[in-house]
């Protein structure tokens, strides 16, 4: 009796033994099959799904970053055709009054001095004479501008501007 | 004398077989039993039926698109999906499919008169 009972449960450990094995067979099949789907990058919605997730992983630290990107890129726009614009135009060329080499960017104050119109230009150079012409021209055109109510310190302010 | 003819006694065929035949567990007899007669192969397309026609297969898949979602398609090996899916594969096969397969096992246990 007891050496049945004990063949049983050999018997029924055997048998166990041998199901698991084969549910392990199976089970490595399966992993096999969804390994090489992983790797292959065969199942698209894991890869729209991961695509996401990369996006907005990107979207989330551009925004988070606060220093350079931000900056440089209001400084430096970038047109259609990917080109990039300083913003002061940096292009040399000769000024056709005096003929020096002027940056583009500061051609439009350097002209100011160069063709004498600007506040600042003969102001320096001559100032006996002009200086005083120029101060009474400017005192009439005050007045008729209505800008100031002609506080004594106005023609300084005027001068140093 | 040369050498040559001293040479030690080629072993004796009987001899190698039966130790190697002590050494084998139970287990491991029924294992190769199984092979030769094909009742293994059988028995591997009957669970694999089984398993399938449950959805028990579609679940473990789940699984695996889960675990590799998880770390990332690129990194994913073998190993660690089996490792990942085996306690829940084990647990989760129906009862009526373990039922018939330990009886058909154990039916082939006791026709293999051990």
């Amino acid at each position: 009796m007891s050496n049945a009972e004990d063949n049983k449960s050999s018997h029924d450990q055997l048998s166990s033994q041998v199901f698991l094995d084969l549910v392990d067979s199976v089970i490595a099949d399966v992993a096999s099959e969804c390994h090489r789907v992983a790797r292959l990058g065969l199942d698209r919605d894991l890869e729209v799904v991961e695509e996401e997730l990369r996006l907005s992983v990107e979207a989330r630290a551009k925004v988070a970053d606060p220093s350079n990107n931000l900056e440089t890129n209001t400084k430096y726009v970038v047109d259609i055709f990917g080109q990039s614009h300083p913003p002061v135009a940096t292009e040399v060329f000769n000024c056709m009054n005096c003929g020096r080499q002027i940056v583009a960017g500061r051609f439009a104050p350097h002209l100011e001095r160069c063709m004498g119109k600007g506040r600042k230009a003969r102001a320096k150079a001559t100032r006996s004479t002009t200086a005083s012409q120029n101060r009474n021209s400017r005192r009439n055109t005050s007045d008729n501008n209505q800008l100031a109510s002609g506080p004594p310190g106005f023609e300084e302010n005027v001068r140093r501007t | 004398m040369k050498h040559s003819v001293n040479r030690p006694p080629t072993p004796d065929e009987d001899v190698t077989e039966s130790p190697e035949r002590d050494e084998l567990t139970l287990g491991e007899i029924i294992n190769i039993k199984l092979v030769e007669s094909g009742e293994k192969e059988n028995l591997m397309e009957l669970v694999r039926d089984r398993l399938v026609e449950s959805g028990w297969k579609d679940e473990m898949r789940i699984a695996c698109r889960e675990h590799v979602k998880k770390k990332g398609r690129k990194d994913v090996t073998v190993d660690e999906l089996i490792r990942a899916i085996t306690p829940k594969g084990r647990a989760s096969v129906p009862d009526a499919v373990k039922e018939e397969l330990l009886d058909r096992i154990q039916n082939f246990i006791r026709s293999a008169a051990l």
